[in-house]
């Protein structure tokens, strides 16, 4: 006998165990093993209310207290949001600590999502929050505390119902321009049917403090729960890509806004390339997947998750897209596991590399609305694995995140600081999930897989996380490419060190294209490190996590 | 290593199986005999570590053949696994490789697992950008003259145990400055060697312009002339692959590259951890140099005052006569080595084996608290051994893995007696040419060494010579 049949006949035997419910082809990429530990790490939350929450939960995570350790802030719905304080040791079991905001109580209730941005420039992050009502920036005054800032900041947070959030520095400008993604107007006749709210897009004025009291409606708005800025065609000015419910909107679309510096924002059109695609968008993640400089986008849905990629052959100036999931396996469009072939319901959306084998990955939240009949009632959270071939492999299986809860929003993030992103979601109407991720290991004794490397990225004066940057770093001749953005997801967005999986390599080199376009020189650095970066330094500082809780 | 997924079944599997040997033949040419998954018990017993040893032997000096996977058509040399752009003309080709047969072919003079003459000499490259290069050009890549492995095992435990040092002085100062909130000083520093200082944050950064001669993570790489190769297990990975061809399961496998057959010559999965291991046991346990003992009246008593004037003029401040080493149990994996060579986290156990048992190490000095005394005349740091006045050692253009092109890792002068020619391209006859072509951080030692007598000198030179790998 052969090693080869032999290791076929172990290769079928692995793929009994897990007994998914249709055929499908395993990962040839290490698959990484997650560990639930929501209640263990001290977290007990989850996201509920009536019909304005069937959409919303979302998750920021950031830093509040300055220690850098990702804290986590929790969309409830008509719970109260809750904000968690990092208290893991490096390496070790997820630990955390429900934290007194400072806000009232009141204000913390109808919270459908956040972003987290350092929106006056202060060095502490903010929070962009997302009501059923009044949306709220708060201001970080450190130690996980904030004030509202609506007022100090000259912004009005309306009374809509916002779902969507993006963020970005344009040029010259002192603080970011912000953009909410409104739903349906209930107030408006024949509600909810083809009433969707326009959305909004706010310019700082040039002054001593932030100052967003001159907004411009998007019109129209399609019931938008999800919105990133963008540099498509990296021309060095993002523009405003906006996902929506075709559940609720009438002659609707997805949407690009064209957001010039200095110019009223506006939609592009057919005439401008943009192609009519309508799905019930819930969320976007964007990478460039295929090192063609320019970035792909995952669209979740109802159904056939979206992956669009520029067409090769649109002139630099077209945003013509097409559709890349089938091709690549990425569809992901009903439950791996399971009886129900009902097709599935997709939300946040996110790329990481969670095996570090310089691949990125792809994890969707996913749950039914609440009760619809005709999509799957048990609809686990996705984990593509993307192979070497370019392909996806669906792995949520196997990495131990098929649970029957209905998520929402989410985020992938190191919250333990040993170079495996672990995975946070909000679900509807159940306990939040923290998935741990042990690598090739157990809970007990965690096993790395690829090499790795977390990036900060720090400029002085305004935008000071260099919101816009984009990070290349070479191992070989491999060159993996990250954006610094704030929006996307599912009403959930972070802030804080952006992380690579860098595979076998033991040295790297990293270059910063700085949000004005200015190129850093390369910075050499050796993985397994936490790198930060700061403009105009001629070496890389490493960071440390601390060891104990 | 193979999928993670049904890594334990596969492990069992690959283990399980004859290892081809039905189908060996007496005569045949091949080396390896199958693929042998990594075994944490090969070294359990004398006998059991004998037999590795003696496995690890015969792969070092076996020359690979092609039904085995010798050759990297579709691969480059580089550590990380790169296509080439093209297929391979030859098979071998003495500039960017596959430039041996076998391990041997430059690990043996004047003994096997010693170094070699210029005839055998490296040309390294990353790889990466240029990996065809058919030029001796050095901007293409640098020339490089084998090192002896002997007594290798010791100085990769000195370097874990420096390692540890630096990095728990480092944790001490980033708690130091977490707890008082105040930047934190702190001096780095192991075995007497002084690695320059850091100042830790109290938000957890580190400052590292101070760091002399080592990495900036702290990690010293004591093999290669630059010292940018942190364990025996690592080099072996590396050389298999830039200098044969033979490309090891555990960093060109489908878990890292999606293929079984990265270099594309038709042979999957060409060498598994186990026969890795093998490599590892037998060059960490090659005999540590010793002195001649045989010697005339005349070259004994030169050699004791060259000993002197050697420490005298400075030339121990880097060649530091011996380390102490608190353990010399040798672990493999061991605790550096990160992704694309077996790790410490992946294996239930290590490899463990007492390098202090082996009759060659009977015969060195202890200190006071017992340490073994690693007489290796280095210290483990990087110098700056080349300036603008006196480039002979410093003539090449590229920098290699982060190390600039004037620095390298301070030879260990153990066995030097033995190991011309000198100098890390193998070009230098003499000791005396190679001591004359130190410059930079060694100038005033260099200086100290011309400005003595001939007859002086001579008693260097004297003492140099009964440095040896024993025959």
């Amino acid at each position: 006998m052969t090693r080869a049949v032999i290791l076929s006949g172990v290769f079928l035997a692995a793929l009994s165990l897990g007994s998914p419910a249709f055929a499908q082809e395993s990962s040839i990429a290490p698959v990484p093993h997650f560990h639930e530990e929501a209640l263990s790490a001290g977290i007990s939350h989850q996201y509920a209310g009536p019909w304005e929450y069937f959409v919303g939960g979302g998750v920021a995570i950031f830093d509040c207290d300055g220690d850098r350790r990702p804290d986590l802030f929790l969309a409830g719905g008509i719970e109260k949001a809750t904000l968690y304080r990092n208290r893991s040791a490096a390496g070790g079991a997820l630990r955390f600590e429900e934290t007194d905001t400072g806000i009232e109580q009141d204000r913390l209730l109808k919270i459908t999502g956040a972003y987290p941005l350092d929106i006056d420039n202060d060095g502490i992050k903010d929070l962009a929050v997302l009501r059923v009502g009044e949306n709220l920036l708060l201001k970080g005054k450190g130690d996980c505390r904030f004030e509202e800032a609506n007022r100090a900041f000259a912004f009005n947070g309306g009374s809509a119902w916002s779902t969507a959030f993006a963020a970005t520095f344009e040029k010259d400008a002192p603080y970011p321009t912000l953009a909410f993604g409104n739903y349906v107007d209930r107030s408006a006749p024949g509600a909810p049917w083809g009433t969707c709210h326009d959305n909004v897009l706010l310019r700082p004025k040039k002054a001593e403090a932030p100052d967003y009291s001159e907004p411009q409606l998007l019109n129209p708005g399609y019931c938008s729960l999800s919105m990133l800025f963008t540099d498509w065609n990296r021309s060095g000015e993002p523009a405003l890509r906006i996902s929506n419910d075709r559940q609720y909107y009438r002659g609707g679309e997805e949407q690009l806004w064209a957001v010039n510096p200095g110019r009223p924002a506006r939609p592009y059109r057919r005439g401008d390339g943009w192609r009519h695609v309508k799905i019930f968008g819930m969320g976007i993640a964007s990478a460039d997947l295929n090192g063609d400089g320019f970035p792909e986008y995952a669209l979740t849905s109802m159904g056939d998750t979206k992956l669009q990629t520029l067409d090769q052959e649109s002139e630099e100036q077209f945003p013509i897209y097409r559709d890349i999931a089938y091709d690549l396996g990425a569809t992901a469009h009903r439950p791996y596991t399971g009886d129900d072939t009902r097709p599935s319901t997709g939300w946040h959306a996110e790329f990481k590399d969670v095996n570090n084998d310089t691949l990125l990955d792809l994890f969707i939240a996913k749950g039914n609305v609440e009760a619809m009949p005709d999509f799957a009632g048990f609809d686990p959270d996705n984990l593509l694995i993307q192979q070497w071939n370019g392909k996806f492999v669906e792995e949520g299986m196997e990495a131990g995140l098929a649970l029957d809860r209905k998520g929402r929003g989410g985020g992938i993030a190191d919250l333990n600081m040993d170079g495996l992103p672990d995975i946070v979601v909000n679900n509807r109407g159940g306990p939040a999930s923290l998935f741990r991720n042990l690598g090739a290991g157990t809970a007990e004794r965690p096993v790395p897989l690829g090499n790795w490397l977390a990036v900060e990225l720090f400029q002085k004066g305004a935008n000071r996380d260099a919101i816009g940057a984009q990070i290349n770093v070479k191992l070989g001749n491999q060159t993996l490419t990250r954006d610094v953005m704030i929006g996307g997801g599912h009403a959930s967005g972070q802030i804080g060190f952006i992380p690579f999986g860098t595979g076998v390599a033991e040295r790297a080199q990293i270059r910063v294209r700085w949000p004005d376009g200015d190129w850093s020189h390369p910075y050499r650095v050796f993985t397994n490190n936490f790198v930060r970066i700061e403009r105009g330094a001629p070496d890389a500082e490493y960071w440390y996590p601390p060891e104990e809780e | 290593m193979k999928f993670p997924l049904a890594g334990a079944l596969l492990a069992l599997a690959i283990a399980a199986l004859p290892a081809d040997a039905d189908d060996a033949r007496p005569w045949q040419e091949q080396v390896l005999d199958g693929y042998h998954a990594f075994d944490p018990t090969a070294a359990d017993t004398p006998k059991a570590l004998a037999t590795l040893i003696e496995r690890g032997e015969r792969l070092f000096k076996g020359k690979f053949v092609i039904e085995e996977g010798a050759g990297r058509p579709e691969a480059t040399q580089a550590i990380i696994p790169t296509k080439r752009r093209r297929p391979a003309a030859e098979s071998h080709q003495r500039l960017s490789g596959p430039d041996a047969n076998s391990c041997q072919g430059c690990h043996f003079d004047p003994v096997l697992g010693a170094g070699a003459p210029f005839s055998s000499n490296a040309f390294v490259s990353e790889g990466f950008d240029a990996a065809d290069f058919d030029t001796t050009d050095p901007q293409f890549s640098n020339e490089r003259n084998s090192i002896a492995l002997q007594g290798a095992g010791l100085v990769e435990l000195l370097a874990r145990e420096m390692t540890a040092d630096l990095h728990r002085q480092r944790r001490e100062a980033l708690r130091t400055a977490r707890r008082t909130r105040d930047p934190f000083r702190q001096a780095l520093s192991s075995k007497g060697v002084s690695f320059g200082e850091i100042t830790a944050s109290p938000d957890g950064r580190i400052d590292l312009t101070k760091i002399e001669g080592i990495d900036s993570d702290l990690v010293i790489r004591p093999f290669s002339h630059k010292g940018v190769i942190v364990s025996l297990r690592q080099f072996a990975v590396n050389a298999l692959n830039s200098h044969v061809g033979i490309e090891a399961d555990e960093r060109f496998g489908a878990r890292w590259t999606g293929t079984a057959d990265f270099d594309g010559d038709g042979r999957e999965d060409e060498i598994g951890p186990g026969d890795i291991s093998a490599l590892v046991a037998f060059k960490a346990t090659r005999p540590a140099p010793t002195r001649k003992t045989d010697l005339p009246e005349d070259w004994q008593q030169a050699a004791a005052s060259g000993e002197a004037l050697f420490s005298q003029i400075g030339c121990a401040s880097c060649h530091i006569p011996a380390l102490p080493l608190d353990s010399a149990v040798f672990e493999d994996p061991g605790p550096l080595d990160t992704a694309g060579t077996l790790r410490r986290a992946e294996v239930e156990r290590p490899i463990r084996f007492d390098l202090a048992e082996f009759p060659w190490a009977k015969g060195l000095e202890r200190d006071d608290r017992g340490r073994l005394l690693v007489p290796l005349f280095g210290d483990l740091k990087r110098h700056q051994i080349s300036d603008t006045r006196n480039e002979r050692l410093g003539n090449e253009l590229i920098a290699q893995r982060f190390v600039d092109r004037d620095v390298f890792m301070t030879a260990e002068l153990w066995g030097v007696g033995s190991t011309a020619p000198y100098g890390h391209r193998g070009d230098l006859t003499t000791l005396d040419e190679v001591i004359l072509a130190h410059a930079g951080e060694a100038t005033d030692a260099r200086k100290a060494y011309t400005a003595l007598q001939d007859a002086d000198r001579q008693t260097i030179i004297a003492f140099l010579r009964s440095l040896e790998i024993a025959e």
